[in-house]
């Protein structure tokens, strides 16, 4: 064999493309813009290092106000009054949770290559959802409120828009991958196009489904914490109340509530997802 | 009865699947197709029940014309048609009964099919069916849980759930192992002498097309070449609609030379 | 197998106690919610007309407000750079920690710990992150936006890159073990090649939420369009609203598809390049053509 083999030359090697020095200079020429001065946001790491002297103020201070001991103390007294707003954030995320993940299932097969009807609804639908995906939660909130007034009911809806952007995008993606077989058996036995995407299609699915709908759940959780900031109900009101306040010892208690919240729901979830699997 | 006049089907890439096939099936024929892979044999199979469009021509089933039939007719004509495929098609995540019960979709409303309150009827037509291919204690089995022989005779109980009038078969065998055929094919016969049902199969281990057919028809390249009876399919029958020499991958269970 | 062999019963249905126990405590709890909450449902009827009054006034009453344009960029880019800057922030720090929270690469205590470590920085959202640590330190701007981001952003990236990690194939890795190389070189030639590709893939994706989290957090002083957003609804000034949202929404189409197409080529490219090194391999190992 080294006989013929030295009668044969060694390839080339093959010219290393540009895209990556491309790429690699294109990068560092926006992260420069972006943290200069002039054009970005003027980060400057020697200025925050010297401010970080200032957190100790933040986090511990001799005050006679319950309310302002700093982020270290948490003023445990007033964990009551934000009981109910806690509650109405649970019952918000539920809600919106339900009725999003209900909403998206019929919606993700128009909007999937597979199962829609025609190519004019699977156009207009995609570009629909784009728009739809492009507004973050708390923009429909603002919106909503100023369309309804304030309540947790806009958020509630600005939570469901929300939902039904990530969960349309997601389940569509896994019907685009099914197999198609079974949907060949359902046409050739006479049944309709619903009947067909019911029982050939969203079997394949509803494992992903729901995965989606948790991982949906756990996103609403955390959004409808802070979207009482803006007026739609839920805890976000209290917490950027004590801020503006400066009561630091009273938002220390509503952080720690929210921190202990989420993981809360998310041992659960992680545990319903292996009990599922 | 299945009349093709003169079908033809172009595919868009300029393929000629089918060409100029004309031809007559009685009722309650068993009737095998022999081709190589490519002839056509799939592209025939599925204009019957319109799975694939015709470009000319025409397929008469009972009467109704299968090119212009609209939505509503095709659907109704397609209830009357079983089909079998060579991958089962069956939905894996769910049970053997509920993909049976997929051959009475066409006889249920869409609230109902949509809740999957079948009627009792018809979850009885399902069971029956399942007893008629000796599968029923599978039921609540999830089909992938099945052997490949198990889930193709789950195939034909959806097929049968329809209580069709014809039965297609394309290539049912071609993924399972020589007994597990035998008794697929065995299945198939039967269910066509007893019910009475029209049977059309498309096969490529010719030994199988011998056995088990009534009439056999060749396909090559899209045509109808050969058109007869089983007994009288031999060898050199075989060679000509294939064009070439046989070879030991067109028989399902080669015989030593000696 | 013929017509006359014996009927085998039929099996009986099976029950899902488990399954229908779990599905009826889910409808009680949405129940609960959709009862107790105090909302009334009156409202919603008001919805469609409110909603289309606010798009009425934001785009048709007066014609959308052009002029608002320049503001308006200039704000999003903002919060582009917030994202940009916090996305990096959160890929520089989340590689090396998601090393050590891999469970095969590191020890099981320490990953675990880093672990839990991730959990409780991904469990405050952006927003809370950004009203009591950064804007308290680096004071209202920008600067708080995209520190509060990069810190939530180590927290995911660090999870997802340690799964990742977690998930490879040990091949590779045994390869340059044997022939003799340290912890470090391991890591660098039989675990990085493999994981970078999905790895950067979630940096990317991590870019387009971040985009959104970004546009948000002006609500609370830490710069970006979210600011004028909320004043100019707070203000009623509605035509300017129209302008600033309709930035956000076509800013954030314009960074998915960008960050979209560059995702897809880096996965496309990491196949291409798998398929030529394996060929490379085979010639250079061998000294000669294989």
């Amino acid at each position: 064999m080294t006989a013929a083999a030295d009668a044969r030359s060694r390839p080339a090697k093959p010219r290393p493309s540009l895209a990556v020095p491309l790429g690699i200079v294109s990068f560092l020429v926006i992260t420069w813009l972006a943290v200069s001065r002039e054009f970005g946001i003027g980060l400057d790491v020697g200025e925050l290092i010297g401010n970080l002297t200032r957190i100790e103020g933040l986090l511990w201070r001799v005050s006679t106000d319950q309310a302002d001991r700093g982020l270290l103390n948490p003023n445990w007294p007033f964990l009551p009054q934000t009981a109910e707003p806690m509650l109405e954030t649970l019952q918000m995320a539920v809600i919106a949770s339900a009725i999003g993940c209900g909403l998206a299932l019929p919606i993700a097969f128009f909007v999937s290559r597979v199962t829609t009807p025609n190519a004019g609804v699977f156009n207009a639908g995609r570009s629909v959802l784009s728009v739809i995906r492009a507004i973050p939660d708390i923009l429909y909130a603002l919106i909503f409120i100023a369309a309804l007034g304030v309540g947790p009911l806009p958020g509630i809806l600005a939570l469901i828009f929300f939902n039904v952007g990530v969960v349309v995008k997601l389940l569509s993606e896994t019907v685009d991958g099914v197999d198609v077989g079974p949907i060949e058996a359902g046409r050739a036995s006479g049944a309709s196009r619903a009947q067909t995407v019911r029982w050939a299609v969203m079997p394949q699915v509803l494992p992903n489904y729901v995965a989606y709908s948790l991982y949906v759940f756990e996103l609403n959780i955390r959004a409808s914490t802070v979207l009482g900031i803006v007026g739609a109900g839920g805890i976000g009101r209290i917490l950027y109340r004590e801020y503006s306040l400066f009561h630091w010892s009273n938002l220390s208690v509503v952080i720690v509530e929210v921190f202990v919240f989420v993981i809360l729901i998310e041992f659960v979830s992680i545990w319903l997802r292996r009990r599922l699997v | 009865m299945i009349n093709f006049e003169n079908a033809s089907v172009t595919y868009p890439g300029g393929v000629h699947a089918l060409r100029h096939v004309t031809l007559e099936i009685p009722a309650g024929q068993l009737m095998v197709i022999v081709g190589l892979s490519g002839a056509g044999k799939s592209t025939l199979i599925r204009a019957i029940n319109g799975l694939v469009p015709l470009t000319d021509g025409d397929v008469i089933v009972d009467g109704v014309s299968v090119r212009s039939a609209k939505a509503g007719d095709l659907r109704r004509l397609r209830s009357k048609i079983g089909m079998i495929f060579q991958t089962f098609n069956l939905v894996k995540r769910t049970t053997v009964l509920n993909n049976v019960l997929m051959g009475r979709l066409h006889a249920t409303g869409t609230a109902r099919s949509l809740l999957g309150w079948y009627r009792p009827a018809d979850v009885e037509i399902a069971m029956q069916a399942l007893e008629r291919v000796d599968i029923v204690e599978k039921a609540y089995v999830r089909a992938a849980n099945l052997s490949g022989g198990q889930q193709q005779r789950v195939g034909i109980a959806r097929a049968l759930a329809q209580e069709p009038r014809f039965l297609l078969a394309d290539e049912p065998v071609a993924s399972l192992d020589p007994p597990t055929s035998h008794v697929v094919m065995r299945d198939l016969q039967r269910i066509n002498r007893d019910l009475g049902i029209t049977t059309i199969v498309n096969l490529h281990f010719l030994d199988l097309a011998k056995v088990y057919g009534e009439r056999i028809i060749g396909l090559r390249a899209g045509e109808l070449v050969y058109d007869g009876n089983a007994a009288h399919a031999d060898e050199h029958v075989f060679r000509d609609i294939y064009g070439r020499s046989l070879t030991a991958d067109d028989v399902l269970e080669a015989k030593p030379v000696v | 197998m013929t017509v006359a062999s014996p009927r085998t019963s039929r099996p009986t249905r099976p029950s899902h106690a488990k399954r229908n126990l779990g599905v009826l405590f889910v409808v009680l709890l949405i129940g609960w919610s959709l009862v107790s909450i105090d909302i009334r449902y009156e409202r919603l009827v008001d919805f469609p007309r409110g909603l289309w009054l606010v798009i009425y006034k934001m785009y048709f009453e007066h014609g959308p407000d052009l002029g608002y344009l320049g503001i308006s960029l200039e704000f999003m880019l903002d919060s582009i750079w917030i994202a940009w800057i916090g996305t990096i922030i959160g890929a520089i720090f989340s590689l090396p920690i998601g090393f050590i929270a891999a469970k095969n690469v590191s020890s099981g205590l320490i990953a675990n710990a880093m672990r839990q470590f991730l959990n409780a920085i991904r469990a405050f959202p952006e927003l809370v992150l950004a009203v009591a640590i950064f804007v308290p330190i680096a004071g209202l701007g920008p600067v708080a936006g995209a520190l509060a981001i990069g810190v939530h952003s180590i927290g995911t990236l660090g999870k997802l890159t340690a799964e990742v990690i977690e998930g490879i194939d040990s091949g590779p890795v045994e390869a340059v073990r044997a022939a003799g190389g340290r912890w470090a070189q391991i890591q660098r030639w039989g675990v990085l090649p493999q994981v970078l590709p999905d790895v950067v893939a979630f940096w990317l994706y991590r870019f387009e939420i971040n985009v959104r989290a970004a546009a948000i957090l002006g609500i609370v002083g830490a710069g970006g369009i979210g600011f004028i957003i909320e004043q100019t609804i707070r203000f009623g000034r509605f035509p300017r609203a129209g302008t600033a949202l309709l930035v956000v929404i076509l800013a954030t189409i314009v960074v998915d598809t960008g960050s979209g197409w560059v995702r897809r080529r880096i996965i496309e490219g990491a196949e291409k390049k798998a398929v030529a090194a394996e060929v490379f391999e085979r010639i250079d190992v061998a000294g000669q053509p294989v």
